[in-house]
């Protein structure tokens, strides 16, 4: 079915070409990434593999406008990424992102509610905070605050964070990283009904080769390259996943 | 963006008791801005409304007598609008149940007109004058307070030789006396022993004998006369010369104007000063604790940003803690100001007579109080937090990467170094790494021990300057003034008079100094060849001779004359033979009050060709039969003012004693502020930072005391080096009172004594190690089994 609706529309909704970037660190240059070059179609659900340090988080914010590559280019559908200032990257990631990070990133003293609303008052005709938790599962916890939810329903909440603008793309950053095996087969499950039922374009990062073949397609990245891409024959559920 | 305003409301919350630290030195600081700032409008616009209702002159000119035909002259001259006439005298008071003779200023009014005058009269008690008697006398307000005396009373007074009873009539205040000294060298308003008495005119003409004349002309210049009032001063002067032109007084140098002027202008200065220095620090404190706060919120502005949220936005949310620290520092400043101003209007009552004096509350003042806190406290947050904000977000959400510089500069030193121990090493790299931080306690901890140590120096001068005025220089218990010159022989027959066991002569001589351009009218004081009871020194103590020849002179006068030792000036006495004598300088002395001038007595006399007369005697007395001198001094015809040191000192005494208790108090509580509410956010700040070491120590067994030492080591050595600072940022600020007080009437001689930089510094360390004590609490309670678990 993924495969069918990205055939449906087969012009890249990203593009990569060559991007490096490279880190100062004091005196130290860091090549975080090197030449990359990716298309991620719409409505497709990739896994990007690899070790730490492979340059994999740097790729996920170059696509996701959180940082700009030392040279090369990144395209959202017509709109140069690599050449945007900072106001315009603001409106990208504002309208058209929604992230997940491994440790969720939720603001401590706010509630799970009003988690989401943090990201629903940036944006014109968001999901109604309650529908977004609705969707994770999480209708019943919304007036608990993090410290007071497991770190899977932590998770959970910030996918409804991601979720509550309606993006077209969504980018998670080791989303299981934190989380043991049980929780994070909810949590991939989650991901991957999402971009079934809403064709939701997904990117998700991990380390962790068990959970490459939950996506259609996978890519794999080696000290800042793209080692290879690889399309899978059978996409795993998420319950199935293990390691 | 009511999530975001949700996330403030309930950090502001989370963090209220380190917000309190830097909200209390705002407030302070604003506090300071709003009282003081009323104060002075306060006082200016009372000082403006009762010189406009009351016309308060622009010019005296005192005259030996002069007819009123010539006052009539001076009416036509370019520049003048209104010149009236009068008489003045002082006498000596004879109050009912007061032993002691006390000095009165008798003052001519016109009896219908007493309140339209020049320098009117504004009637507090009682009624003007009535038809039916002529011994009627306004006494002035504060006198009669003084004395217990109300209208109705009689109060007698000795007046051309003979004893007289007037019954007062009512009580009143005048824009002449809002601050009510008898002139130069006054400090402080004595109105137990100095008290002005306004008669009928027609009635002082008569008895006085100055029908057709007067001895003093008071005038008003023509509003934007094209002439200034030196210039036409000097006319009237020319105008006046036949007639022995005593002194000329431009409102600029009138004693009570001056005193006023001069506390107004020192307000002003204070109501900038002090709230800049408060409200800097606050803005510096708040940039220590916002940076930090914004650092420790890295990932959440990583966030927001990645969310979508633009810098604008973000920073808009942080600088919500700059507006509602300002909005709470700024509110409780305006309390603190109000409660000030009331105090201070309090405290001016005992020093300025004014008609109507009532503290108001200003809104412009209380509203632009509130935005210069509000202004600070926004700049010291964007400061603090704009680090963070400019970083990208992907950026922001990494670690901050390992701070640089390794090795402090005392590391370079390994054989101290490795003697410092390792608790020490944590509080001086923690010192060297947050230098903005270290900074602010620095400066801190510097400017409370500086305001304390100003506090002291001030006090200490004025009891110096006391002493030095009147236990070094003046040695007679009690000095009376003359009507009228008389020979060398009232010095005999003083001696005569019963309790008297020594007595000098002095004679005042009015007469103008020039050097060039620069002129001086004055009275010199003329002293005895063998004189003993007034010893002009300087301030090594050493008396200066009085030379047979030339003149010595106090060094405030030779700064305005521009000479020095040596030098020689020309001298015309203003009656007598007035003819223009070059004398010397023989040597210049200090003085802290007015401007004073010595000369042999024998030399003055031979200068006007006059034989050697007195118009003032000192008097040593016999403290048994003080009571049997008084009442002689209050039978002597001649006599017409009466001061006696002990009461002079312990006036001046008294009346510092009771301002300056309560300025210390709050002069304390703001140096307590400032250093304690500042060192406490630094270790608080610190805590935050390193809420895992300090439970990593807990956890290996360390006790809360030996954890908040390493925190009491960076505390004193900031404290120390602050102690260091202290110097000469203390050293600049005297000398910057000391010019500001350095006018004809008074001098300030900056008296730094151990005693005080001892005193401020421990104060200090006591604010100090009150925060300290907060830290340890604070300690004492961190939940550290939570605390180990927190990520760097």
């Amino acid at each position: 079915m993924v495969a069918e609706t990205g055939a449906v529309l087969d012009m890249p909704l990203l593009r990569v070409e060559r991007a490096s970037r490279v880190y100062r660190m004091g005196d130290v240059e860091v090549a975080a990434l090197s030449g990359a070059d990716l298309a991620i179609r719409r409505g497709e659900f990739l896994v990007i593999l690899g070790p730490s340090g492979s340059g994999k988080t740097t790729l996920l914010n170059v696509i996701g406008g959180m940082d700009r590559p030392t040279s090369g280019r990144v395209w959202y559908g017509d709109m140069e990424l690599s050449a945007m200032g900072a106001v315009a990257q603001t409106a990208y990631r504002r309208d058209s992102v929604g992230f997940i990070f491994q440790f969720y990133n939720l603001v401590p003293t706010l509630t799970a509610y009003e988690n989401v609303q943090v990201a629903t008052e940036l944006v014109s005709s968001p999901l109604d905070p309650s529908e977004a938790l609705r969707l994770v599962g999480l209708a019943d916890r919304a007036g608990h605050f993090p410290s007071q939810l497991s770190g899977g329903e932590q998770q959970r909440v910030a996918i409804a964070r991601a979720l509550a603008k309606r993006p077209e793309l969504l980018l998670a950053d080791e989303p299981t990283g934190a989380l043991d095996l049980q929780t994070a087969r909810g949590v991939l499950g989650l991901l991957q009904e999402l971009n079934r039922s809403q064709g939701l374009t997904s990117v998700l990062i991990t380390h962790n080769p068990a959970i490459a073949g939950i996506a259609k397609r996978t890519v794999r990245m080696v000290s800042g390259r793209i080692a290879e891409i690889r399309e899978n024959k059978h996409v795993i559920a998420a319950k199935d996943v293990t390691w | 963006m009511r999530a975001l305003h949700r996330k403030l409301g309930r950090e502001l919350l989370g963090s209220a008791g380190v917000l309190l630290t830097v909200i209390a030195i705002i407030a302070v600081g604003t506090g300071c801005f709003i009282g003081l700032g009323s104060a002075v409008r306060i006082l200016t616009l009372s000082q403006q409304s009762y010189y406009d209702d009351y016309r308060f002159a622009d010019f005296w000119i005192s005259v030996k007598k002069a007819p009123l035909t010539v006052v009539e002259r001076l009416r036509q001259m370019d520049g003048v609008a209104v010149i009236e006439p009068r008489i003045v005298f002082d006498v000596i008071l004879d109050v009912p149940d007061e032993p002691q003779p006390l000095t009165g200023r008798l003052l001519s009014t016109p009896a219908e007109r007493y309140d339209q005058v020049l320098n009117g009269l504004c009637l507090v008690r009682g009624a003007a004058f009535s038809d039916d008697r002529d011994e009627e006398v306004i006494l002035s307000e504060a006198f009669a307070v003084a004395h217990g005396l109300n209208p109705g009373d009689r109060i007698g007074l000795i007046l051309n030789r003979k004893r007289e009873s007037f019954i007062i009539a009512g009580t009143a205040i005048s824009p002449e006396y809002v601050y009510m000294v008898r002139g130069e060298g006054d400090l402080v308003p004595d109105p137990k022993h100095f008290g002005i008495l306004y008669v009928k005119e027609h009635y002082a003409r008569d008895v006085l004998d100055f029908r057709d004349a007067c001895n003093q002309i008071v005038g008003r210049m023509t509003p934007g006369a094209d002439i200034d009032v030196e210039t036409l001063l000097k006319r009237m002067e020319r105008e006046l010369d036949p007639y022995g032109v005593l002194a000329t007084t431009p409102r600029e140098r009138q004693a009570s104007h001056r005193f006023l002027s001069d506390e107004i202008a020192g307000g002003r200065v204070s109501s900038t000063m002090i709230p800049a220095i408060f409200l800097s620090i606050a803005a510096l404190a708040l940039n220590v604790l916002m940076s930090r706060f914004a650092e420790r919120q890295r990932t959440i502005i990583g966030t927001l940003k990645a969310l979508g949220y633009s810098d604008r936005a973000v920073l808009g949310h942080f600088v919500g803690f700059g507006v509602v620290v300002g909005v709470v520092g700024g509110i409780a400043g305006g309390g603190i100001g109000i409660a000030m101003a009331a105090g201070m209007v309090e405290m001016y009552k005992g020093f300025f007579q004014f008609p109507t004096f009532v503290y108001e509350l200003y809104p412009d003042l209380l509203l632009i109080g509130l935005l210069i806190s509000i202004v600070f406290a926004v700049a010291g947050t964007a400061k603090g937090v704009w680090v963070v904000l400019r970083l990208q977000p992907a950026e922001a959400m990494r670690q901050k990467p390992p701070e640089r510089g390794g090795a402090s500069f005392l590391e370079r030193l390994p054989w101290l170094w490795r003697r410092l121990g390792f608790r020490t090493h944590i509080a001086l790299r923690a010192l060297v790494r947050n230098r903005v931080r270290t900074l602010t306690g620095v400066l801190s901890t510097s400017l409370a021990a500086g305001m304390l140590l100003i506090s002291f120096v001030m006090v200490d001068s004025i009891w110096y300057l006391v002493e030095f005025q009147f236990d070094r220089i003046t040695h007679s218990d009690m000095d009376v003034g003359m009507r009228d010159e008389s020979s060398i022989d009232a010095v005999w027959e003083a001696q005569s008079l019963p309790g008297v066991d020594y007595v000098e002569p002095l004679l005042g001589l009015p007469c103008d100094l020039r050097n060039g351009r620069h002129t001086r009218r004055l009275a010199i004081t003329g002293l005895s060849p063998e004189h003993r009871l007034m010893t002009p020194m300087r301030t090594d103590f050493v008396p200066i001779d009085i030379p047979p020849e030339g003149i010595v002179m106090a060094r405030k006068l030779a700064e305005i004359l521009a000479v020095d030792a040596g030098d020689a000036l020309e001298l015309v006495p203003v009656r007598g033979r007035r003819e223009p004598v070059r004398v010397h300088v023989a040597s210049i002395v200090d003085s802290f009050l007015g401007l004073d001038c010595y000369a042999d007595i024998g030399y003055l006399s031979r200068i006007v060709g006059e034989s050697a007369a007195v118009n003032s005697l000192q008097v040593q007395v016999d403290p048994v039969e003080r009571a049997a001198l008084f009442r002689a001094i209050k039978n002597l015809p001649n006599a017409q003012g009466l001061s006696v040191r002990s009461d002079v000192k312990a006036n001046i005494e008294g009346t510092f004693v009771s301002s300056m208790t309560a300025t210390f108090g709050v002069i304390i509580l703001f140096a307590g502020v400032i250093a304690f509410g500042s060192i406490l956010n630094n270790a608080l700040v610190e805590i935050g930072d390193r809420i895992r070491d300090i439970s990593t120590f807990r956890v290996l067994g360390y006790r809360p005391w030996q954890v908040a030492a390493i925190f009491l080591r960076q505390t004193l050595v900031t404290y120390v080096l602050g102690i260091i600072l202290a110097a000469p940022i203390s050293y600049g600020l005297i000398r910057l009172m000391v010019q500001a007080y350095d006018t004809e009437l008074f001098r300030m001689p900056a008296i730094i004594t151990l005693r005080s930089v001892i005193v401020s510094a421990l104060l200090s360390l006591l604010f100090v190690l009150l925060a300290q004590a907060v830290v340890y609490w604070q300690i004492r309670k961190l939940n550290w089994l939570e605390g180990i678990q927190v990520k760097e």
